[in-house]
């Protein structure tokens, strides 16, 4: 019936059985409504077409039919209708046939039932009679049998108190025996179980008793105590002792005490002396700590619940240890020293692990190593760090230790940033390398350390230097003795050139050192070394010293120029007789320089190049410098002077201000550059006669030939000296410069008189 | 930061040192320059700036009888100015005024108001009184400060007072303090002094060394900026004269001279013997200013130095703002090139 109309034989079929049921159903159901509900709920959805539902409308589905089907068709469904219909009465005769045979036999048997059922109720009742004699026996012979069963009990009683006023008034005795053989377990159990009867009657029926079995008892208990004292009875025994002690209500607690405050005391002797690990024979110490442990393991098996304080116990002797090892890690030891000491605890508190179980004794001395081994990595780098600027800083006390180069200092201190560094790595290397499983969960905070150590390292030492240079900064040049002030140039030459060397050098290289055996060991935050970072601070900070030493030497030199402009009177100035003193003054200067430059810096490589390129413009400039030797009168001059403009202007403008390299012709160029720049510049503020400036010339000329082996750049040097002399002509009223076979004359005066000096002096 | 050459050009015929803005002329940027010539007739040029800014022009050219070292254009009147010259032995400082009409005439010769005679040694330089129309001048040799009062109608100049440094170093130069007229500071070798016109007394001394130029802060009290030959430029608080609150690299050579813009705070001029211009723009926090702003963390650290100006041949030694138009500057190297650049471009970033 759910089904619409149907399409196929197979769903025909089935609806046709379904429909069967469903009627046959609802006419048997006690409410038609409740069953209907289906067909009705369905029939709301069918239309008055549909012949199965309840709403079908005859006249409508003919109407439908006749005016949907042909006639071939409305015939053909008029025999399938016919048969079906035929079909439905064939079942509907069927149904009422099956029902009444049903009826009929039900009818039969109930008519059976009727007549079994009168010949019971007697049955029953000679049932009921048989039981109520049973019952009646019963109760007869259960109270016949009351009395004596009674009097059985009370028997049984008395029996068994006398057996237990007996056993108490033997229990002196008995215990008297156990006492002999040793067997206190049995004499205890006898006591604890005679005690609730002492308890009781104690006082009065069996005070003797009592009193007699409490000595043996005291006996007892003395002789438990000696054997939980005595080290020499097996432990199980003293186990027992202990276990019966507690039965007998005995203060055990204080025994516990007692026994570990002499744990602990025995502690006390095992010290550990690093010093002494180094002798690799057992020491004396090893046996303290196997005693230790045999005592620690007895302890526990004695007193069970005890364990908790023996790991206290076990814990402060390994932080003892390692508050000895800390001390002993800032006293500058080598990783193997340390090694030993950590292997040395580290066994220690395996076998204590051993006997305590859940005692966590290795992380608590993973916590211990941590430290020990962090404070390691740091002392050691700050005593690197010491050791660099003590190196540095004896340049400072020179003129105590005259020996005290400053190539001395400076090799010394880039062995220890370099080779202290590396030494240092591997160092913390043998550490990570050791198989011995004591730091396999130490390794990657190591490698951290180590990178962060690296890292504060280099940071401080840059602090150092920093420091270094700006001790003596500002005035002190003036303040300070003169060799002090040299000394000073000289730290931060050092510094400038360590700090290059640091950068070039002993950073990539320790880098290396670190990618091989530090590699290991993902970074949460990436590595804490951050090589570029520290190279970019050395790199600044080696230019700033290098500008710092150009600036103190330069500065040296600008005040021996300002004395010799501002003291005489310019314009009134006599004949030249003498290359001025001013000019072995700065030379001296420059010779100190080179001297100091040569033992710190390196050489430049590219010299060979750079003097080929230099040479053409030397080549004019000397050109030009024949030409103003060799005028003479004052028209001639002033041409001069407006071909050196115009040369000047052609000439490719020779680049005074360059940066500064870590060379030693590069620094050397750079000073005498800014000095003769400087000279240019104090010619210009003075006004000279004739002879002020042939003095300057002659000294400018003079200056050519010394420079020439000092300097790099020749042609800088002769460009910026020509610039001195064209200032002067400028400054000067009557520009006439010396003829030139006086102006060799005196200059060869000077050389002679200068190696005179020299041979002399030596 | 090199910034490309957009500056406008001009040349005197010989070498100059000095140049000044000329502060009274409110209608044109003006510039006048003193060329510095040992044996050539030494001229002053007064250059104005064309209105559409690309152009300098020579508005008159003057013969000054010696070579001039230093050349203030009056604060109140921009005909008159004041140089300090030599002859080669002799110094010499006078009050000039340009003439009127001075176009019309072929060699228009300039009017000497008056000259301040008195002075020993070598004289550096003339002070205007800052601010307004007074008729206070000061003039400073390497010795002696003097105080003069200053009759333009009448042509006469008298020493009110005078004082002499007492000190084994001379003085090099001087700003008159714009904010306490009572206040004049010298450079010396090794110093920087503050003298009280008032009482003609020295009062505070800063040490620093080598100091060649100083110019106050024009918006700031007690500010003032030294330039240095070697350790480059300091700025100080005088409250504070112990330690500068601000030290900036300087030149690679000598720095020369220094000049704070009188519009834009921090904004800082500098030229020097390496023929470069120095643009600083510096912070100096608030008014109160603390020592603990410097020793902020230094990755706030920004370079001060905003551009360099390299395209000069010889050392520079004259730097001015133009107080009309501020973003504006003229310098003059020594082979006596004047250049006039704005810095608007760097400026109008900040």
């Amino acid at each position: 019936m759910m089904g619409s109309d149907g399409d196929g034989d197979a769903p025909l079929l089935d609806d046709k059985a379904k429909r069967m049921r469903d009627l046959l159903s609802s006419f048997y159901a006690p409410n038609p409504s409740m069953l209907s509900h289906s067909p009705t709920a369905s029939s709301k959805h069918s239309t008055p077409d549909d012949i199965n539902s309840s709403s079908f409308d005859p006249n409508h589905y003919m109407n439908i039919l006749v005016n949907n089907s042909n006639l071939e068709g409305l015939l053909k469904r008029h025999v399938d209708m016919a048969a079906e219909i035929k079909n439905l009465d064939t079942d509907l005769q069927m149904l009422v046939y099956e029902n009444y045979n049903k009826f009929i036999s039900a009818t039969d048997t109930i008519k059976r039932m009727k007549s079994n059922i009168l010949g019971m109720e007697g049955n029953m009742e000679y049932l009921l009679e048989k039981i109520m004699s049973v019952q009646s026996r019963s109760d007869s012979v259960n109270t016949s049998l009351f009395e004596k069963r009674e009097h059985i009990e009370k028997l049984h009683r008395t029996c068994n108190l006398l057996r237990k006023v007996q056993f108490i008034y033997d229990l002196p005795d008995r215990l008297g025996k156990c006492i002999k053989s040793e067997a206190y377990a049995d004499a205890v159990r006898f006591y604890t179980g005679a005690m609730p009867i002492f308890k009781a009657y104690g006082d009065s029926s069996f005070h003797d008793c009592k009193r007699a079995s409490d000595e043996a008892i005291a006996i007892i208990v003395k002789n438990l105590q000696e054997k939980l004292f005595s080290d020499s009875e097996p432990i199980q025994v003293r186990a027992e002792a202990a276990l019966l002690l507690k039965q007998l209500d005995f203060p055990v607690d204080n025994l516990k005490t007692k026994l570990l405050e002499r744990l602990e005391h025995s502690l006390r002797d095992i010290q550990l002396k690093p010093e002494e690990i180094k002798n690799a024979s057992p020491s004396a110490r090893e046996v303290a700590i196997l005693e230790f442990v045999e005592a620690i393991h007895a302890f526990r098996v004695i007193f069970p619940d005890s364990e908790t304080q023996l790991v206290k116990i076990a814990k402060g002797l390994i932080t003892r240890d390692f508050v000895i090892t800390e001390e002993y890690v800032t006293t500058r030891i080598c990783a193997a020293d340390l090694l030993g000491v950590l292997r040395v605890i580290w066994n220690e508190s395996l076998l204590m692990d051993e006997v305590l179980q859940d005692s966590a004794l290795s992380d608590h001395f993973l916590e211990g190593a941590k430290a020990a081994v962090k404070l390691y990595v740091e002392s050691a780098f700050s005593q690197l760090l010491l050791d660099i600027s003590d190196c540095l800083l004896k340049i400072l006390k020179r003129d105590e230790t005259e020996e005290y180069s400053l190539e001395t200092a400076l090799d010394a201190s880039t062995k220890l940033a370099l080779q202290g560094g590396r030494n240092l790595l591997l160092d913390v290397c043998k550490i990570l390398d050791d198989d011995s499983g004591i730091i396999d969960k130490l390794r990657e905070p190591i490698i951290d350390w180590v990178q962060e150590g690296l890292q504060d390292f280099f940071r401080q030492l840059e602090d150092q230097f920093q420091s270094f240079s700006g001790k003596n900064n500002s005035s002190a040049t003036q303040i300070h003795g003169l060799t002090e002030a040299a000394a000073f140039a000289g730290l931060v030459l050092v510094l400038a050139q360590l700090s290059a060397f640091i950068e070039q050098t002993a950073i990539p290289k320790i880098n290396e050192e670190l990618a091989v055996s530090f590699s290991a060991g993902p970074y949460e935050y990436g590595p804490a070394f951050v090589p570029g970072e520290i190279s970019r601070k050395f790199r600044s900070a080696g230019d700033k010293f290098l500008q710092q030493y150009i600036n103190i030497r330069t500065q040296r030199i600008s005040l021996l120029q300002k004395k010799r402009f501002a003291t005489p009177k310019w314009v009134k100035h006599k004949e030249p007789r003498e290359v001025h003193m001013f000019v072995d003054l700065f030379l001296q200067e420059l010779k100190v320089i080179v001297n100091e430059v040569k033992q710190v810096l390196p050489q430049d490589m590219r010299k060979h190049r750079r003097s080929n390129a230099s040479s053409a413009s030397s080549k004019s400039n000397s050109f030009r410098e024949e030409k103003l030797l060799h005028r003479s009168n004052t028209q001639r001059a002033r041409s001069q002077l407006l071909e050196t403009h115009l040369a000047k202007l052609f000439k490719q403008k020779v680049e005074i201000f360059t940066k500064v390299e870590h060379t030693q012709e590069s620094v050397v160029m750079t000073i005498v550059k800014l000095s003769l720049k400087s000279l240019q510049e104090f010619v210009r503020l003075q006004t000279f006669n004739r002879s002020g400036f042939q003095q300057i010339q002659l000294d400018m000329q003079f200056l050519r030939t010394p420079l020439r082996e000092i300097v790099e750049d020749e042609a800088a040097m002769d460009f910026l000296l020509d610039e001195v002399i064209v200032a002067a002509t400028e400054r000067c009223l009557d520009p006439i410069p010396l003829e030139s076979p006086i102006l060799d004359k005196l200059i060869q005066a000077k050389l002679a008189k200068s190696l005179e000096e020299n041979t002399s002096s030596s | 930061m090199q910034g490309a050459s957009s500056g406008i050009g001009y040349g005197l015929k010989y070498q100059a040192r000095c140049i000044s803005d000329v502060k009274a002329d409110t209608d044109h940027t003006t510039f006048l320059a003193g060329t510095l010539s040992l044996k050539e007739e030494n001229e002053v040029h007064l250059i104005r700036l064309s209105s559409s800014g690309t152009e300098l022009f020579c508005e008159g050219l003057f013969s000054h009888p010696n070579e001039i070292w230093d050349l203030v254009s009056c604060p109140f009147d921009q005909r008159i100015f004041s140089t300090v010259y030599s002859n080669g032995e002799t110094y010499g400082a006078a009050i000039w005024q340009i003439p009127e009409l001075y176009g019309e005439l072929n060699s228009p010769q300039l009017e000497k108001i008056t000259s301040l005679d008195g002075h020993a040694g070598k004289i550096k330089c003339i002070l205007w009184w800052p601010s307004g129309r007074h008729d206070k001048l000061i003039s400073i040799d390497e010795e002696n400060l003097y105080l003069w009062s200053l009759d333009a109608s009448k042509k006469t100049a008298q020493i009110q007072s005078q004082d002499s440094a007492g000190m084994p170093h001379k003085i090099s130069g001087g700003a008159w303090d714009p904010h306490d007229v009572n206040s004049v500071a010298a450079t010396f070798e090794s110093s920087l002094q503050l003298w009280d016109v008032r009482a003609m007394g020295k009062t505070i001394s800063i040490e620093c060394s080598h100091v060649r130029s100083v110019d106050y802060h024009p918006k700031r009290k007690h500010v003032l900026v030294t330039a240095e030959h070697e350790s480059g430029i300091h700025i100080w608080d005088l409250r504070k004269p112990k330690v500068p609150i601000q030290e900036l690299p300087g030149h690679t050579h000598w720095t020369w001279i220094v000049k704070c813009n009188p519009e834009y705070d921090g904004v800082i001029l500098s030229a020097g013997t390496d023929s470069t211009v120095n643009l600083w723009l510096v912070s100096l926090g608030n008014d109160d200013v603390s020592t603990e702003s410097q020793t902020e963390s230094p990755t706030h650290w920004v370079d001060p130095l905003i551009n360099t100006y390299s395209d000069y041949e010889d050392s520079i030694y004259g730097l001015t703002w133009s107080s009309r138009e501020p973003w504006i500057f003229a310098s003059l190297s020594y082979d006596g090139r004047v250049v006039v650049e704005s810095v608007k471009p760097f400026i109008s970033k900040k």
